[in-house]
């Protein structure tokens, strides 16, 4: 499908027959289950939000009985594909120019026909309210767009882990992601839109309006415009961005001749905006001033800022609106301001969907009876546009956006996420160990590498389903989308916050449901694991023959001769597929002699003698030789203690029951 | 405060503040010469006296503000006129030839400097006019200037007033104030920038930040928006504008008052927001730009102030400088947005001598030091 948006009007009045096409369908998906539309339009963008529902194919594990009789040949466990419907939610971003294309876009592939209203919120609601009703034959309800902006809000920084970043201009990589505090509240948002709103939020229905300034992105663009001639906004913040204000401030050094140094106050410090323009017989270039005004409203919105979150005792400070989105030049000038303002204390903070903010409230506002706050979303980083660049130079087209559409996608997921109570802080617990939009070689080593390994992937995934239809196209899809994956975050590492391999492994998943590969190894994995369990019960009889603290040593070195199994060495996966048992016992001869790197076996040792633990928690891969031959028969000591055991997978199912029937049998027997 | 009468300083008695824009020079003109002085007064000093003292204007851009001299003021046991007198900051070069036309360094006297150009007119003063200042601290001397100044009072008069129903245009009227007690007070110095410092006793004070939108931002921009060149030239446009017709209005987005937050219709939600379209940027004139000018660097002192007012929990506000000078408007805007934000809690107050305290607080050290 492909749709064209025409003759759209061009600024300045005359048309400038600007036709572009679209692939509508690659942006507007899943329309068929769509529901609950909300939509907020702001000065030059609208945003469109829906929830969908998507069909997709998941991998399920059936163990069999084996109680009554086990042969050599039979399967422990059958693992069969399986439809199952999940919640997806779907953001749009795109040029009002377009709305009128996308709304006939929508109600033609719209086929729910229960929807009867569409929250709307943003300044241009009011302007297309009669437009949407007349296109999409929905009641147009207006939501306040505040609480829908604190609501959009609360919603990215809960379920999106690095949503906010502080700017560090000129830095290796622009953006330095935060992790996400357990508590999101209090914090203060600073939306700057033509004037400035200062609102504290302290849970989620709780916020206030705790102040303002007139002075906001329409003084920059009406002031810049009566000084420049310049009449739109983004031109004016490119004249800035190449301007020098000194020419047009005075500066403390203008005053003073130097610094004031019982002051602390340099001699660059601005003492006095355009003070220096006081004059009538002097010309100012429009970069001069631009840049100039471009200061003093992002020092006097910082230091308003500031004095706010002094105040009120806040330190997470959030920006937003459209002086902000996405503009490095403001970005920085406003982390400068408050840098300057708080001596360092406080940190600008910025947000990776700021733009979607009040879509995605004024959506969970007409969401209300779904529940949607009760479950944890995902961003799904194969439907996501994720974060452009917006260094000028590295990105010369970002400014020219026309006919951009950028996509946010969310998936519910499987259970509500909390963090692990165990964690002693869980805002500083970096679960990976190498930042890889950070640090330039390692990124450009992993990307290689999931490139490199790409075509296998492919492989498994139509061995995986030799059954099903156009698994081959299919494939063919996945491989052309995850390479252009690759290829974006080799350009825009910082586009789905912090990259890692984790995010790499994970961005490879999304792209593969995409497509329907729910589980690409699923028959590799039942091959192991079929081999695994077979020698599973050798291997119990042989610990049980030794000694009390001979097995637990044994015990101990199986499970770090499982770890050596996950390096995935290609030597080993070969010893592996002909025979577990002798790899395994391979794997346990390979192990260095104690002393070890780590090494508080001596202490485990001592622990052990005392009472049982109560409780142990292990984090496992959810397949393979190694959870099977080395954690099986460890949990299963720990089970005999009297220990209770739960797990963590890190990739959910396949072998959770059978966990759970094993650990039974062995608490019995 | 009482100067010792111990060791008296030679005349000439000057206090000079050089700020980023104007200079402000207070002058102590003895009226208890005896005829034996006179007679030992040396020419240089005499022509010096009679030059300011029997003009108003000097040169093409300096002058004397008449109407604030303090007549009959004693000063270190001498009786005398304090004369003020301002000159923009860029005409020091021809003040400095005066200085050296008229021998001023034959007197060996101490010139007294205070603001940022003591430190960036230092070398010029030696070099040029064979001065040497004894530089002082501009907030020192600020303070030391307002509290004296309020203590002799403006000959018999108040010096500090505040504004009678501020919210009330049509009863809103100067009264005097009487400062007993004045601390702690914010005292907040609008010249070519802002500096805001709470002071909590005389010689206990601190800067709690300051705005480089000042009244340098305002003639600084009226000047680019509208073509005129003089700060009175300015006042007297915005005077005659309608800001309104420039600024978004709350009601200009919401029809009337948004009253989910408190926001009544004709608070100004965007300075200079109407500017963003073509037709109105097209349909207002440079008196309506000047005042919103006004207005917006006007508000945003009073925001900022409130809200140090709020973080150091000071209810009185002194606002002095020479952006207030002949700027009725100014002050009672301050007035009123104190009051109304604050909802009566805070209390805007003004100095009769605007700009010229700190000027006063160096020739208090003069006289102080000697």
């Amino acid at each position: 499908t492909k749709m064209a948006a025409c003759s759209r009007i061009g600024r300045g009045g005359h048309s400038m027959d600007k036709s572009i096409t679209l692939p509508a369908d690659e942006i507007f998906r899943n329309l068929e289950n769509a529901k609950r539309f909300a939509i907020d339009i702001g000065g030059s963008l609208t945003k469109l939000a829906y929830y969908s529902t998507v069909q997709h194919k998941v991998a399920k594990v059936r163990s069999f009985d084996h109680s009554v009789k086990e042969t050599e040949d039979d399967p422990l466990y059958e693992i069969s594909v399986q439809e199952e419907i999940t919640a997806r939610l779907h953001f749009i971003k795109f040029e009002n120019a377009y709305i009128e294309t996308c709304l006939d876009f929508v109600k033609d592939h719209l086929v729910n026909t229960d929807t009867k209203v569409i929250k709307a919120t943003g300044g241009g609601a009011y302007k297309f309210k009669d437009l949407i009703e007349k296109k999409l034959k929905l009641k147009v309800d207006k939501e306040d767009e505040m609480s829908c902006l604190i609501k959009g809000c609360n919603f990215v920084l809960k379920n999106i882990p690095h949503e906010a970043f502080v700017y560090v201009r000129h830095a290796d990589s622009e953006f330095r992601f935060q992790n996400t505090h357990p508590d999101i509240f209090p914090y203060l948002l600073i939306n700057i839109g033509s004037g400035v709103s200062i609102v504290k939020v302290e849970s989620e229905d709780q916020f206030e309006r705790i102040g303002g300034s007139s002075i906001g992105g329409g003084t920059f663009w009406g002031l810049g415009a009566l000084l420049t001639k310049t009449k739109r906004f983004d031109e004016l913040l490119q004249l800035a961005s190449r301007g020098q204000h000194a020419s047009v401030d005075m500066l403390v050094k203008d005053i003073y001749g130097g610094a004031y140094g019982t002051l602390g106050l340099t001699g660059d410090l601005i003492a006095s905006s355009f003070g220096k323009s006081a004059t009538a017989d002097k010309e100012f270039s429009k970069e001069d001033m631009a840049k100039s005004l471009l200061h003093m409203i992002s020092n006097d919105i910082g230091q308003l800022a500031c004095l706010y979150a002094k105040l009120h005792n806040l330190t997470r400070v959030y920006f937003g609106g459209f002086f902000i989105r996405g503009h490095p030049v403001t970005m920085h000038t406003i982390t400068y301001s408050i840098n300057f303002f708080t001596k360092g204390e406080v940190q600008a903070l910025f947000l990776r969907h700021e733009g979607y903010l009040g879509a995605i409230g004024a959506f969970l506002k007409g969401a209300e009876e779904d529940n949607p706050n009760q479950y944890s979303w995902g961003e799904n980083y194969a439907g996501s546009s994720g974060l452009m660049s917006v260094s000028p130079e590295l990105n010369p087209m970002q400014r020219a956006r026309s006919g951009t559409f950028d996509m946010l996608e969310m998936d519910r997921l499987e259970r509500q996420l909390v963090n692990l109570p165990l964690l002693q802080d869980p805002s500083s617990y970096i679960p990976d160990t190498m930042d890889l939009t950070e640090d330039a070689v390692a990124r450009e080593y992993w990307l290689f590498c999931f490139e490199e390994a790409l075509e296998g992937v492919v492989k498994r995934a139509i061995a995986s389903q030799p059954d099903l239809p156009q698994t081959r196209e299919r494939a063919e899809k996945f491989s052309q989308k995850y390479r252009h994956k690759l290829q974006t975050l080799r350009h825009q590492p910082f586009a789905y916050g912090s990259l890692t391999v984790r995010s790499l492994l994970d961005t490879r998943e999304h792209c593969l449901n995409e497509f329907n590969f729910p589980d690409p190894y699923s028959k590799i994995k039942q091959r192991e694991n079929d081999m695994a369990l077979k020698y599973f019960q050798k291997a119990v009889k042989s610990l049980e023959s030794l000694s009390w603290e001979q097995r637990q040593f044994a015990l101990v070195k199986g499970l770090l001769a499982g770890n050596v199994f996950d390096w995935g060495a290609k030597a080993i996966s070969d010893v592996l597929e002909t025979n577990a048992g002798f790899g395994f016992e391979e794997a346990k001869r390979k192990l260095q002699e104690r002393p070890w790197l780590v090494d508080s076996y001596n202490q485990w040792l001592e622990r052990l003698k005392g009472p049982p633990h109560k409780c142990a928690l292990f984090f496992v891969d959810n397949s393979g030789i190694d959870i099977i031959l080395g954690v099986f028969p460890f949990v299963r000591e720990l089970l005999c203690r009297g220990t209770e055991v739960s797990s963590f997978y890190e990739h959910s199912f396949v072998l959770r029951s059978h966990l759970h029937c094993k650990c039974a049998l062995s608490l019995t027997s | 405060m009482k100067i010792k009468d111990a060791k008296k300083p030679s005349f000439p008695w000057f206090g000079m503040d050089i700020g980023g824009t104007l200079v402000k020079l207070v002058y102590f003109e003895p009226i208890d010469i005896t005829a034996e002085e006179e007679q030992e007064e040396v020419e240089s000093l005499k022509s010096i006296r009679r030059y300011l003292t029997s003009n108003v204007a000097y040169g093409s851009t300096g002058l004397r503000d008449v109407h604030l001299e303090l007549k009959d003021l004693t000063l270190c046991g001498r009786k005398g006129n304090l004369h003020f007198i301002r000159f923009p900051t860029h005409d020091m070069p021809a003040f400095l030839q005066m200085g050296r036309d008229k021998h001023f360094s034959s007197l060996h006297t101490m010139l007294c400097a205070t603001g940022g150009g003591a430190y960036k007119f230092d070398r010029d003063f030696y070099t040029m006019a064979d001065l040497r200042l004894r530089k002082l601290d501009e907030l020192d001397c600020l303070i030391k200037g307002v509290l004296y100044i309020e203590s002799v009072r403006f000959n018999g008069h108040s010096e500090c007033y505040y504004f009678e129903n501020p919210t009330d245009p049509d009863l809103c009227q100067q009264k005097p104030y009487k400062l007993e007690n004045p601390y702690p007070l914010l005292l907040v110095n609008i010249g070519s920038g802002v500096s805001i410092l709470a002071v909590y006793s005389k010689d206990n004070y601190k800067r709690v930040t300051g705005t480089s939108l000042g009244g340098g931002s305002f003639l600084g921009l009226c000047c680019l928006l509208t073509g005129c060149s003089t700060f009175e030239e300015a006042l007297e446009m915005a005077s005659c504008g309608d800001s309104t017709r420039v600024d978004k209005l709350v009601r200009d987005i919401y029809g009337g008052d948004y009253d989910k937050f408190g926001l009544p219709g004709w608070a100004v939600a965007s300075s200079f927001g109407n500017m963003m379209c073509k037709e109105k940027r097209e349909s207002i004139s440079k008196e309506d730009l000047a005042r919103a000018t006004l207005v917006t660097i006007t508000n945003n002192i009073g925001s900022i102030t409130r809200m140090c007012a709020l973080n150091e929990n000071i209810q009185r506000v002194v606002f002095v400088g020479n952006f207030l000078r002949i700027n009725t408007l100014s002050m009672k805007l301050l007035a009123y947005a104190m009051d109304y934000w604050s909802k009566g809690q805070l209390k805007a107050l003004f100095l009769k001598h605007e700009g010229y305290f700190g000027a006063v607080g160096a020739l208090l050290e003069l006289l102080n030091q000697s």
